[in-house]
């Protein structure tokens, strides 16, 4: 937050611009993330849906955090 | 022009898959013509993409050659503008200072908007002329091709990665994959989720611009198909008309989407340069 205490007033303004697809870009990070893992571990789908999960989970904190107080 | 390839025997799924192809080299299927391994050359991307950004060079250094403080010329006057809005933009949102970063902005917005630009020009023309001299696959605009976005997106997020380390250190980043969201007590956890947040990054950026650009696109081929398939005898006074007002309209919605998609791409890239220009905790 320190960007903030320097003044910077558009900051968090203009990354509002991104949050439409954070959603769904962080579902799909999390998915990818655990494909690639399942792949190593060879554990299909495991990690697949757990960080799919998480990268929901991830995905609606981040929005909130970016609506309620900037980045 | 649609209705030339439907007299040709080319059906409107055919018509509209046939405009989605891209002129592939390498490893690509003989049939499909879709890329199958990692080596396959999209040349109409590539060559589009090289040719708009060599334009953006010699206009630059054109009209670097030719300033004037005394009486600038109208064109000097619009670049001028346009320098000093990403300017602006950068001054307003960038922490600190680092003079890669204008440059950077300035260059993303104008090649990304030339690129989407040439999603204004007529749906068939390109491919047409590039039928006479027997290439038969060609889609001209480069950001409807996912290379062309992750190409873009994967070399800033390797930017962000980069000015993470230079400025917090090795350790410094990696403290940032350790801690957040939950605290202490969930590393793991907070590992996958910082690695799934960074992740992200590159993703959005890419798949914005791509989806934007290709659904314009698609809707595009959509409305050049009314021409192509229905307008036959007396029924062109009705379909053909309609043509030419949805596409007019279409292209000035457009016209407004392609500015705004360069523009969001650019201040995204500055905003995440920002952050990794910043200690956040």
């Amino acid at each position: 937050m320190g960007h903030f205490d320097m003044g910077k007033p558009n900051y968090s303004g203009l990354a509002l611009i991104g949050v439409g697809t954070i959603l769904t870009s962080t579902i799909v990070a999390g998915f990818l993330l655990g494909y690639g893992v399942d792949k190593w571990l060879d554990s299909l789908p495991v990690f697949m849906l757990l960080f799919g999960a998480l990268g929901a989970v991830g995905g609606f904190l981040k929005v909130h955090k970016l609506l309620s107080r900037g980045i | 022009m649609s209705a030339n390839e439907q007299s040709s025997g080319m059906g409107t799924v055919e018509y509209i898959q046939h405009h989605l192809t891209n002129l592939c080299a390498g490893d690509c299927d003989p049939i499909t013509h879709k890329g199958v391994g990692f080596w396959a050359w999209h040349l109409d991307t590539l060559f589009f993409s090289i040719a708009l950004g060599t334009l953006i060079i010699v206009v630059s250094w054109r009209l670097g050659k030719n300033l004037s403080t005394d009486t600038p010329s109208g064109f000097q006057n619009f670049v001028e503008s346009i320098v000093e809005f990403v300017g602006g933009q950068v001054k307003d949102t960038f922490p600190g200072h680092n003079p890669l970063i204008a440059p950077l902005a300035l260059t993303i917005f104008i090649w990304v908007w030339l690129m989407n630009f040439m999603d204004l020009i007529p749906v068939d023309l390109l491919p047409v002329i590039a039928g006479f001299v027997g290439i038969h696959y060609l889609k001209a605009v480069p950001t409807t091709d996912l290379s062309t976005t992750f190409a873009m997106s994967l070399t800033v997020f390797v930017l962000i990665v980069y000015y993470n380390i230079k400025i917090k250190g090795v350790t410094g980043y990696l403290k940032m994959f350790l801690f957040h969201p939950f605290g202490k007590f969930f590393i793991p956890v907070n590992i996958v989720m910082a690695l799934i947040e960074e992740l992200a990054k590159p993703l959005s950026l890419g798949l914005r611009l791509f989806g934007n650009l290709f659904a314009g696109e698609l809707v595009f081929l959509l409305i050049a198909l009314i021409g192509g398939t229905m307008a036959t005898g007396l029924a062109a006074l009705f379909w053909l008309p309609l043509q030419v007002v949805l596409d007019l309209g279409w292209l000035i919605f457009h016209l407004l989407i392609i500015t705004l998609q360069a523009f969001i791409f650019m201040v995204l890239t500055i905003v995440y340069l920002g952050m990794a220009h910043v200690d956040e905790h």
